[in-house]
């Protein structure tokens, strides 16, 4: 059967890995752990997974075209940071602006001085988390309490964390299949000279994948600071490489143009499940950093690239 | 005579423009620490004390000798992230008392682990074709779960003694970790310079495809450059153990990113095919010798890290923006 299924469809990265591997797992603990299916599980699940989908969804823009960001998880810290140390009524601009800052700096060195993307990337997170750990050296801080509420409300019983992953979901996809700059971006992943002589605007497109990336990071950081209400200036340590993990488990090919919305929400979903099912099945929390690192080296090497190398 | 004129026209230039072409074809660390010496000189005359020089000369023995091994992956066009993980692993072998061997095991079990770890990584990077990045930051991940995992955050025990003695003991007044910096630094970089692995290294750095087209042996040189940087990696774990006196979990965390720096620093950059070990040396004390100057001036680790991500932004730009124009 799987012998017939094509490795991958499309531009979609979708392939036989990226959906078997979730569902295999669903059924696995289904089996295995009695709770799995409660429905206080999924919720947890669900609520476990918004971050990294959001700063996953966030990643897929910068893969797309080619690129990386490791400083995503900074992002989140330096966010987390400020939406508890400014006025409350600034606090959400404030996180926002950071995150759009630090993507435009990020761009620039990469689309505009040609900086590779992982050294451009890895030297901002350390800075940026330098930053974030001199605004506040431990968790705490008050947060505002619209932002709780954000968090941790539901609607006629769907947790609110549900409708952030839709939202994140809707807004990715729109973007990425209902408009030119979509367009332009798995143009630019598909071939960057092609795109240039086909009138892309790679720099600026460029640019703009890197700043939606923090973006996306500010707004996890928006959603996880309320869900714990607190602040924290170490909170997005692993969402940098998880999020890189989750996006190649479901298929994105990180030398660009091939993936999309499905392949995050399912490789998300695949990290998710294994974190929740590490729970239930009671193995130790700190083999969890472990296995991501297995499957990132697995998720890694399905997509062989034609170079050797960085 | 018109020919000879314009090709003998560049040595006619003005010995002060010929100094600054020069000035301005040095790698930044070169630059960078003449200016820190200096900024020193003025604002912290203290640090330049030679007793405290020596002090950051062994400080830096760690690092440089990581530096050796992260600028031959960087030469090669791939990089190693995974030194922080090898560091952890190294102190968990030696120090955990998991391992009930006397020292000479222990290091020797800690340098076949190295071997094994640069294996693997070269083999998802040369054979799998995965980026060098993700591999090794997967190894990190690997290594400091299963190293967590194991000593779930216990205290480790002391460094045996022959690593407390290189890490702590002077021969005259220069450190033993100083002789063994330079012990490994001389050697490597004659190797490098006239040996026929040297060679391969330098035309797979300038152009990988053409360095295949003619015969080098693209994928054993990965190899063996990743497992010698894993090797380097363990000596500078034996160092910084011995250095501190014991084992610790967080011990090394700084070397990759560190080591990076250094060797952007000392003019190693991706696809140019230059570099030699000079310059990421040098790069390495210039780094050491920074961070003790934040200290003096009071900064915290908070600051270092910000300054360590500030120098590799600004070096990578000044370097990739100078490409761009020749």
């Amino acid at each position: 059967m799987i012998a017939i299924l094509p490795r991958r469809m499309g531009r979609t990265g979708l392939g036989v890995v990226s959906i078997g591997l979730p569902i295999l797992l669903f059924v696995g603990l289904s089996l295995q752990a009695d709770n799995f299916l409660q429905a206080q599980n999924i919720a947890n699940i669900n609520s476990q997974i918004t971050t990294l989908l959001i700063v996953a969804l966030g990643q897929l823009f910068v893969a797309l075209i080619g690129g990386i960001d490791i400083s995503v998880g900074s992002v989140v810290s330096l966010s987390s940071t400020l939406l508890v140390m400014v006025d409350p009524a600034l606090a959400v601009p404030a996180a926002l602006l950071a995150g759009a800052v630090i993507g435009l700096a990020n761009g620039v060195g990469v689309a505009i001085f040609g900086v590779h993307p992982l050294i451009m990337t890895l030297a901002m997170a350390t800075f940026v988390q330098g930053l974030a750990l001199l605004m506040m050296s431990g968790s705490g801080g008050t947060v505002p309490e619209a932002l709780i509420w954000m968090a941790k409300t539901s609607f006629g019983g769907v947790p609110v964390s549900f409708l952030w992953c839709l939202a994140a979901v809707a807004v990715t996809a729109v973007l990425l299949n209902r408009t030119r700059f979509g367009l332009h971006v798995y143009a630019i992943g598909a071939g960057e000279q092609s795109a240039a002589f086909s009138g892309v605007r790679i720099a600026s497109t460029r640019i703009a994948c890197y700043v939606i990336c923090s973006l996306a990071g500010s707004m996890a950081a928006i959603y996880l600071t309320g869900r714990i209400a607190s602040g924290d200036p170490t909170m997005g340590r692993p969402f940098s490489l998880d999020s890189v993990t989750a996006i190649a488990l479901g298929g994105v090919l990180l030398s660009g143009g091939i993936g999309g919305v499905w392949a995050a929400l399912l490789g998300t979903l695949t990290l998710g499940l294994i974190t929740n099912g590490m729970n239930l099945t009671g193995v130790s929390p700190f083999f969890r950093e472990a296995i991501t690192g297995v499957l990132l080296l697995v998720a890694v090497s399905l997509h062989r690239r034609k170079v050797i190398g960085i | 005579m018109t020919t000879t004129d314009a090709i003998s026209k560049p040595d006619a230039a003005p010995p002060a423009r010929r100094l600054w072409s020069g000035v301005k074809a040095l790698p930044i660390a070169y630059v960078g620490t003449i200016l820190l010496l200096v900024c020193a000189a003025l604002l912290r005359p203290n640090l330049l004390q030679p007793f405290l020089l020596l002090l950051i000369l062994r400080q830096t023995a760690p690092l440089a000798i990581a530096v050796i091994g992260q600028s031959l992956c960087i030469r090669i066009l791939s990089l190693d992230l995974s030194f922080g993980g090898v560091a952890m692993a190294v102190s968990y072998i030696v120090t955990s008392g998991m391992l009930p061997y006397p020292a000479p095991v222990l290091l020797l079990l800690s340098v076949l682990f190295g071997v094994a770890v640069g294996a693997t990584n070269a083999y998802f990077i040369a054979i799998r074709k995965a980026s060098s990045v993700m591999v090794t930051l997967a190894m990190v991940l690997i290594l400091g779960g299963v190293v967590t995992a194991l000593s779930q955050f216990r205290a480790q025990g002391d460094a045996p003694e022959i690593l407390r003695y290189i890490g702590q003991t002077r021969i005259g007044v220069v450190p033993v970790a100083v002789l063994v910096w330079f012990a490994v630094l001389i050697p490597m970089a004659l190797f490098m310079r006239y040996s026929v692995f040297g060679r391969y290294v330098d035309a797979i750095g300038s152009n990988p495809r053409a360095a295949g087209t003619t015969g080098i042996p693209h994928v054993k040189v990965v190899f063996v450059t990743h497992i010698m940087s894993s090797l380097f990696a363990v000596l500078s774990a034996f160092l910084l153990i011995g250095f501190v006196g014991f084992g610790s979990a967080t011990i090394g965390v700084d070397l990759a990113l560190n080591s990076l720096a250094a060797v952007i620093l000392g003019g190693v950059t991706f696809g140019s095919g230059r570099g030699g070990m000079l310059g990421p040396t040098v790069a390495a004390f210039m780094l050491m010798f920074c961070f003790n100057l934040l200290t003096s001036f009071g900064l915290g680790e908070p600051g270092k890290q910000m300054a360590q991500g500030a120098i590799i932004a600004l070096a990578a730009i000044a370097y990739a923006a100078g490409d761009r124009r020749r």
